[in-house]
């Protein structure tokens, strides 16, 4: 990943695993293969990124998190969106959708 | 939670953060392998795209340090915000928890001072003093010249300087206040007598000019020099630098002042300050001249404090001085004491005796600290209603995913913020007190000048920030867990009156304990001020009223013997021609203030291994037994035809009589001082026992002669008049300034402040009394606060239900006893553990008093009735507020 790619990330990877939580219990290791799946492998998620923000989400209460039986039956730690995090998730989600908006209009506008 | 809980949970967050990051690469190699990759290769592949696990473990510890941090200052910023605006709340709380920690941090200071402070000399805990013990808790530190010499050289394999002092109207034959004479001026002075290497023993430089010479003082009179002290410098001198080299009298003798000492150094003690250093020799200012305290091996006038060399253990000195006191004890003569020791010289000084000061410090301690109690718990009431209050809020920001122990922190923060306002508020009302203490004035004829200042410091400052924290802490606690705990559905079901029964009976529990506390804080100070009473109305075995007392001394200016007897003899006929005179009389010492003792030999009487023949004295003018009411019992007082050359003759008191004669007739039998070996002394008379040094110990012997057969020029004269002793002051100063213009005046005051306001005196009852008194009412008052918060409380949130009752037709009667019914069971909870608590506090108490039991049933009931009545007033305004209570607008209200 070059370094536009890693800062590009910081601001937005606390939405993206709240966005891809959103869709049901899931552990670190599948967040961080369907993050690298659903961009098209855009964004390779770094452990030494993944897993401090993680902490940090469940830390502030948006998170929550439970050790389950995988379908191989391993036992791993399930995170999943608390109602805090889901309304959280909602204000970054507009407050983005606003942004590119605002972007997309400039660089439309500007051509 | 306990901190091992805490400790488990860490580990075990650990353990699970471990197996996540596991489990992560596990199913990368996994999926790897999957993809047709051999096991070998996929476990490569996996660890190096996954990077170092210890890294990425401290970068998700980092993640929660940053966490921390970021909503600590959140709840600060949040707490700030909260408390300003709920300013009310902020205000009562921040006052009431100053008064808590001032008053510990008011009694810290004292300790501080008395015990803790080390004395300001270079390396304190090297300074040691030596003394042949005699028990566990009394020990002799007297030596003489010789004797301190041979100890000197003997032991400097352990000690790198040994000095001796000699504290000056304390030594000698008599007690006598020295005086300082400048620009024609006479006043007392302090004054300690020291080895030429004194100062260098202390390691500390002068302010001004030079310290005493190793040199000096070898040779009686020799060296006419002293050292100021810096207090008595500024106070008497007002700090003029040119004094430096100029000339003043000491008992009349000049002396060249050639220092000025360093500031904050009061002497080898912590209160007692030393004003004047003059060098050994120069103890002839007070023994008139006669050099032979230098000499005579058994003038024992000194003290000796040593210095132990670098790397020396005190052991080793010990072992050192044991020889050399065996080798003293046998040629000197000691007898009846132990192995020579070095004691550290740590405050208050050298205690002979069991030192008061640790006990007298705990227990004040415990009461300072039982107000802080109550004043945390007056803010952990207040809290509870406020938290009361905000429990919609803490329910909805639990509900929205805040966890339990965010939500506690945060409230703790608060709290956390009011005790530390709390402590800056305390400290000034601490220092407030500690000036209201320090300003008692003590003047005495000759007890020394003890300095009561309490300085604010470093240690005082820390102890009272750690007050704060703990009390905020305490104060915080309970409230926190009680409004966290709050379920969501119970506050949103329950509409305006939240407030759960259980939070009402955790407030009754504490305001009931406050009680207790204040009850037990009361008990305290109602014995201390009955032990004051008690003091006051004891018989002292002589009138202190309606007698005032004039110290002067003509031999400052030089008076010869003869002519110190022509002007006293003078004196007192003039004085005695005052209207509203009714007797008069002079004499050496003032009881409770001045008196000293005198050893003594009885022909015939075999002392006991370990006794010691020694007994209070004083000398005095016939008319003394008469001036101070002390009756003659036997035989007769002293009469004028009492002259120098006639035979000795001498008055004892019945405790004398009892001791020694053993209750056979004592009149005509003799006795002998020893410090006058050819003269025996005949005894004439025995007088009521009367109170000599001290107001509380058993009475013990003591003895007076004639005033013309022991004859010193500094003496107080004693005036018995009609009316107010200080009125006839002025006139009898205008007859000693006619007899003698110069003559130094050291003390007037009436004999009842003497008892009064001397240390010796009742000062240490009335200031036990006067902090403890200060203590209870406070405690009296954060438990008043506290019983009116809950009851005004409690009838707030019944308002509604007492509309209703009364609407329905329910009695005033019924109402009001519904409301107290609160009241009366938090007082009668309250008084039953208060009851147990001073029983447990009273064993604290017990050694201080004198003449007052530590269970005292007049005290507890006295202070239980009080304690009553005041809870039960504070009852009394919210229950009225109840009976008004009009159904109509409570309902109209729901």
């Amino acid at each position: 990943m070059n370094e536009d790619r890693s800062e590009f990330l910081k601001g937005t990877l606390d939405m993206l695993i709240l966005k891809v939580v959103a869709l049901g219990p899931i552990h670190g290791y599948a967040i961080a293969q369907r993050i690298r799946q659903i961009s098209k492998e855009f964004f390779q998620l770094q452990q030494g990124s993944l897993y401090p923000a993680l902490h940090r989400l469940e830390e502030r209460g948006w998170l929550k998190a439970d050790w389950k039986d995988t379908e191989t039956g391993r036992e791993a730690k399930f995170y999943s969106l608390t109602p805090k995090g889901r309304k959280q998730l909602e204000t970054e989600m507009q407050t983005w959708e606003k942004l590119t908006d605002a972007v997309a209009l400039i660089l439309r506008t500007a051509e | 939670m306990r901190w091992w809980m805490r400790l488990m949970r860490k580990a075990r967050a650990e353990k699970q953060l471990d197996a996540e990051l596991r489990f992560h690469v596990e199913q990368q190699i996994a999926d790897y392998i999957a993809q047709g990759m051999t096991r070998e290769e996929a476990r490569r592949r996996a660890r190096m795209e996954f990077g170092g696990m210890d890294q990425v473990k401290e970068e998700v510890h980092e993640a929660h340090r940053g966490y921390f941090l970021e909503t600590l200052l959140q709840d600060v910023r949040y707490g700030l915000r909260m408390l300003r605006k709920d300013l009310g709340f902020t205000i009562v709380a921040v006052l009431t928890l100053a008064l808590g920690i001032g008053a510990t941090m008011a009694v810290f200071s004292m300790i501080d001072t008395l015990i803790l402070r080390p004395l300001p000399i270079h390396n304190p805990h090297a300074v040691t003093f030596l003394a042949f013990p005699r028990d566990a808790t009394h020990f002799d530190p007297s030596f003489s010249v010789a004797e301190f010499h041979e100890v000197s050289e003997q032991t400097s394999a352990v000690f790198s300087e040994t000095a001796a002092m000699i504290m000056g109207g304390f030594a000698g034959p008599t007690a006598r206040a020295d005086g300082l004479t400048a620009d024609g001026i006479t006043r007392p002075v302090q004054t300690l007598f020291v080895s030429g290497n004194f100062f260098q023993m202390l390691g500390i430089r002068p302010y001004l000019g030079r310290f005493i010479l190793t040199s000096e003082g070898q040779v009686p009179g020799a060296d006419p020099v002293a050292v100021l002290s810096y207090r008595y410098w500024r106070a008497r001198f007002h700090g003029d630098r040119t004094i430096l080299n100029k000339v003043a009298l000491i008992n009349g003798h000049a002396v060249t002042i050639v220092g000025i000492g360093p500031k904050g150094f009061l002497g080898p003690t912590p209160i007692v300050e030393m004003e004047a250093y003059l060098p050994l020799g120069m103890m002839t200012v007070e023994t008139g001249g006669n050099g032979a305290f230098l000499t005579d091996p058994k003038t024992r006038d000194l003290l000796v404090v040593a210095r132990l060399r670098h790397n020396v253990k005190i052991e080793r000195a010990n072992a050192a001085l044991a020889a050399v006191g065996q080798r003293i004890g046998k040629e000197y003569q000691r007898t009846g004491v132990g192995t020579l020791q070095a004691r550290f010289l740590k405050p208050p000084g050298l205690v002979d005796g069991p030192n008061p000061f640790p006990p007298l410090a705990a227990l004040f301690l415990t009461l300072a600290g039982l107000v802080l109690a109550l004043a945390c718990i007056n803010v952990a009431n207040l809290s509870l209603v406020r938290a009361a209050g905000r429990q919609r809020e803490m329910a909805v920001r639990a509900a929205l995913g805040g966890s339990r122990s965010r939500l506690i922190r945060q409230l703790l923060s608060e709290t956390i913020l009011l005790g530390l306002a709390g402590a800056g508020a305390g400290m000034i009302a601490g220092t407030l007190a500690l000036r209201a203490v320090s300003s008692v004035a003590l003047v005495s004829a000759s007890a020394f000048p003890v300095v009561f200042e309490f300085p604010f410091n470093g240690r005082v400052f820390i102890f009272a920030v750690a007050v704060a924290i703990l009390a905020a802490a305490v104060a915080g606690i309970v409230p926190a867990l009680r409004a966290s705990s709050a379920d969501l559905s119970d506050v949103l079901h329950e509409g305006g009156r939240t407030s759960t029964g259980r939070s009402q009976r955790t407030r009754t529990a504490l305001v009931a304990a406050q009680v207790g506390g204040s009850l037990a804080l009361l008990v305290v100070a109602g014995l201390f001020v009955r032990n004051l009473r008690g003091a006051q109305h004891e018989d002292l075995g002589f009138d202190a009223q309606d007698v005032l007392n004039v110290t002067l001394d003509p031999g400052e200016i030089g008076y010869t013997q003869a002519q110190g007897v022509e002007f006293y003899r003078q004196l007192l006929d003039r004085v005695r021609a005052l209207p509203g005179v009714q007797r008069a009389s002079v004499a050496m010492a003032v009881p409770l203030d001045n008196f000293s003792s005198d050893d003594i030999t009885i022909p015939g009487y075999v002392p006991q291994r370990g006794e010691e023949l020694h007994a209070d004295y004083n000398a005095v003018s016939p008319d003394y037994f008469r001036t101070m009411k002390i009756e003659v019992l036997q035989g007769h007082s002293f009469s004028d035809s009492d002259a120098e050359s006639s035979p000795r003759v001498a008055l004892i008191n019945e405790a004398m009589a009892e001791r020694f004669w053993h209750g056979a007739n004592p009149i005509g039998r003799s006795f002998k001082r020893n410090g006058d070996a050819q003269h025996a002394l005949e005894v004439v008379g025995v007088v009521k026992n009367s109170r000599t040094e001290d107001t509380f110990s058993p009475y013990g012997p003591a003895f007076y002669v004639p005033l013309s057969q022991d004859y010193t020029s500094s003496e107080t004269l004693q005036i018995r008049t009609a009316g107010p002793p200080q009125a006839i002051a002025p006139e009898v100063l205008a007859i000693v300034r006619g007899l003698a213009p110069t003559v130094p005046v050291l003390v007037v005051r009436t004999m009842a402040d003497a008892v009064r306001n001397s240390p010796d005196g009742l000062l240490l009852f009335d200031l036990g009394a006067e902090i403890t008194a200060a203590l209870g009412l406070l405690g009296l008052t954060l438990a008043m606060i506290g019983v009116y918060g809950v009851m005004a409380y409690a009838v707030g949130r019944r308002t509604q239900e007492i509309g209703v009752r009364m609407a329905l037709g329910a009695q005033r009667n019924n109402i009001l006893w519904m409301i107290c019914r609160q009241g009366v069971v938090i007082v009668g909870i309250g008084l039953a553990l208060g009851i147990a608590a001073a029983m447990g506090v009273g064993r604290l108490v017990g050694d201080f008093l004198v003449g007052v039991a530590p269970t005292d049933p007049l005290t507890y009931s006295a202070v239980s009735l009080l304690l009553t009545c005041v809870a039960l007033l504070a009852c009394y305004v919210p229950v009225r507020r109840a009976m008004r209570v009009d159904p109509m607008v409570a309902l109209r209200h729901e």
